[in-house]
């Protein structure tokens, strides 16, 4: 690509020195731009800014402009820290649990389905991924709850006598939860990261007489890395993140950082949601830079490059 | 291929797995579903197929107002968020910070709803004060309620929401598009508007619609953003959610989650009975146009 195609896409038209105004041009360009800053305002800046906030001192109502570490100090040396570990545990068993489950589902789509059909097999997991994530969460209870679909079949099937209680509103409920609600992002960025992985690399390893242990972990775990990683940290983050969860399936004790965000917010301790809102994309970036650091996450855009 | 295939039992197997993966995360779907049309409602020892529950939310005024509310912001959003993945998707060809355009634009999947929530509820109270100030110290009273908590907060935060889902689906069906083709419309003297209008829009139209699609759905969907920044009114899923905190699980927030579902999966399931005919009709023509050749 030229240098001169590579600005936006509206200058070339300038460039090609068309008789247009010097105006219409210009305004092609900023069109082209308008997205991106777009995200800048009203994306980058208000992530970038919960810093700023979350050191304002509160105020009945608001905050105020000041330099507090109130709200850090509140988070660290509370009740809300431990919470917030158990909820990154949970979390990191979810990140574990789909890989598990999704990854070889996108393994066996690349390597055994017809190129042609692979994208149809990959829509089929956008079925559930479409339907609302809060009415997946909610079925979950008559699904799980004691006299509900699990315990009944079970009892039916004569496999337990009595309901098992120890499903919902506990952290399984919410590690079960997360999975329902991400493993078909784990297929997706799989098979993502499968692109990396060319189709000739599994005859070449059949023909060493490689077997499908060592040619998971030599060849397709290096390869496909960046995939697994940044589909990794998507379930990870949004199992701390998201409140609905432990709200919806975890009972009285379960807490993540975004229930504690929205719990600051209706309590109208907006430094300490902006606290908590820093710490998470303070943890975002630093598990995206660790990932860049080590599997060099830019190669997950070569697919779609 | 032989090898490939050579078990075929362990191959089917493997069909099995990935069904059944994508039958247990439709389960809960597919129960809510069932117990809609129940008039004895979960639980219950008897089952009574009724469509009365569906009635019922159709005949309920706070919930057809809500209803309006949702499919307004969806409209809203699809307008803008799809022509903007498309200039997106086009900046993204042409830039030369190609990672930095995409990290921007791709990263609102990895920030968790409430957390991003969060930050544009701050964010817009404090520009809704900003630009008060300024229209009390300037007189310019147009100036004040900009960022007031209402539709145009929530539609900005549905905008981000939705904009990296619409700029992947553009850009992947972008990808197969071939640059030479507008250099070719443009060398004819085609205008960039015509070049792109004529001959690059039928050619990513597909991709266009179901981004289309998947923006009307997610919006639909969507509840945490829209509940933090909507002001005063309700949407369908915000109704919804309060009904089951408040009431729990009653037959109409069984009938409503099912009527959300079914619109998502008759959506998506256009969508891909669409792709497949379409890719059929294709392979058909590029048969009929290979056979000349093939008989030569």
């Amino acid at each position: 690509m030229s240098s001169a195609e590579k600005q936006a896409p509206g200058r070339s038209n300038a460039a090609a020195g068309e008789p247009e105004g010097v105006l219409v041009p210009r305004l092609q360009s900023a069109a082209f731009v308008l997205p991106v800053t777009f995200m800048v305002v009203f994306f980058a800046l208000p992530v970038a800014l919960t810093a700023v906030w979350s050191v304002f001192e509160r105020t009945m109502f608001w905050m105020e402009p000041g330099f507090t570490l109130f709200a850090y100090e509140n988070f660290f040396t509370s009740a809300r820290l431990i919470n917030f570990l158990a909820s990154m545990y949970h979390s990191f068993i979810s990140v574990v649990i789909c890989l598990i489950l999704g990854f070889p589902i996108a393994v066996f789509v690349r390597r055994r389905i017809p190129q042609v059909a692979q994208h149809r097999v990959v829509l089929l997991f956008i079925l559930p991924f479409m339907v609302s994530e809060i009415i997946r969460i909610f079925a979950l209870r008559p699904i799980l709850q004691r006299n509900g679909l699990v315990n009944e079949t079970l009892m039916n099937l004569g496999l337990i006598s009595e309901p098992i209680t120890a499903i919902l509103y506990t952290p399984t409920g919410v590690v079960i939860g997360e999975v329902l609600s991400f493993l078909p992002f784990v297929v997706f960025s799989g098979f993502l990261a499968m692109e990396a992985v060319p189709k000739y690399i599994f005859e070449v390893c059949d023909d060493l007489g490689a077997g499908p242990y060592r040619t998971f972990k030599d060849v397709i775990l290096p390869l496909a890395a960046p995939g697994i990683f940044a589909g990794s940290v998507f379930i990870f983050v949004n199992g701390i993140g998201v409140a609905l969860l432990p709200n919806t399936l975890g009972g009285p004790g379960a807490v993540n950082a975004g229930l504690i965000a929205t719990q600051a917010i209706t309590a109208l301790d907006f430094p300490l949601a902006m606290a908590v809102s820093a710490i998470m994309m303070g943890t975002l970036m630093l598990l995206l830079y660790i990932g860049h650091r080590l599997f060099n996450l830019t190669h997950i855009l070569d697919p779609i490059s | 291929m032989v090898d490939e295939f050579g078990n075929l039992w362990v191959h089917r197997l493997k069909w099995a797995y990935l069904l059944l993966i994508v039958f247990s995360l439709m389960s809960p779907v597919f129960y809510v579903m069932y117990i809609s049309f129940n008039e004895n409602g979960f639980g219950a020892a008897e089952y009574v197929l009724t469509l009365e529950s569906y009635s019922l939310i159709f005949s309920d005024k706070l919930m057809m107002t809500a209803l309006q509310w949702t499919l307004s912001l969806a409209f809203c959003t699809t307008v803008v968020v799809v022509p903007m993945s498309i200039l997106a998707a086009k900046f993204y060809k042409a830039t030369r910070y190609k990672v930095l355009t995409v990290f921007l634009l791709l990263s609102p999947l990895f920030v968790a709803a409430d957390i991003f929530g969060a930050a544009l509820l701050v964010y817009f109270k404090n520009l809704n004060l900003m630009f008060t100030s300024v229209a009390e110290a300037t007189g310019l009273s147009f100036l004040s309620g900009w960022f007031e908590l209402g539709f145009i907060t929530a539609w900005i935060g549905l905008i981000i929401y939705t904009i990296p889902y619409a700029f992947i689906v553009v850009l992947i069906t972008m990808g197969r598009y071939r640059h030479e083709q507008t250099e070719a419309a443009r060398a004819c003297g085609a205008s960039g508007w015509r070049a792109f209008w004529d001959i690059e829009f039928p050619q990513i139209r597909p991709g266009v619609f179901s981004a289309c699609a998947f923006c009307v759905i997610l919006c639909f969907n969507e509840y945490t953003r829209t509940s933090l920044l909507k002001g005063g009114f309700d949407t369908f899923t915000t109704v919804l959610v309060s009904q089951m905190l408040n009431e729990g699980m009653s037959n109409e927030s069984y009938a409503m989650s099912s009527f959300v579902s079914f619109t998502a999966i008759a959506v998506i399931g256009s969508i891909i009975l669409y792709t497949l005919i379409r890719s059929e009709s294709l392979g058909q023509v590029a048969r009929a146009k290979a056979e000349p050749n093939m008989a030569g």
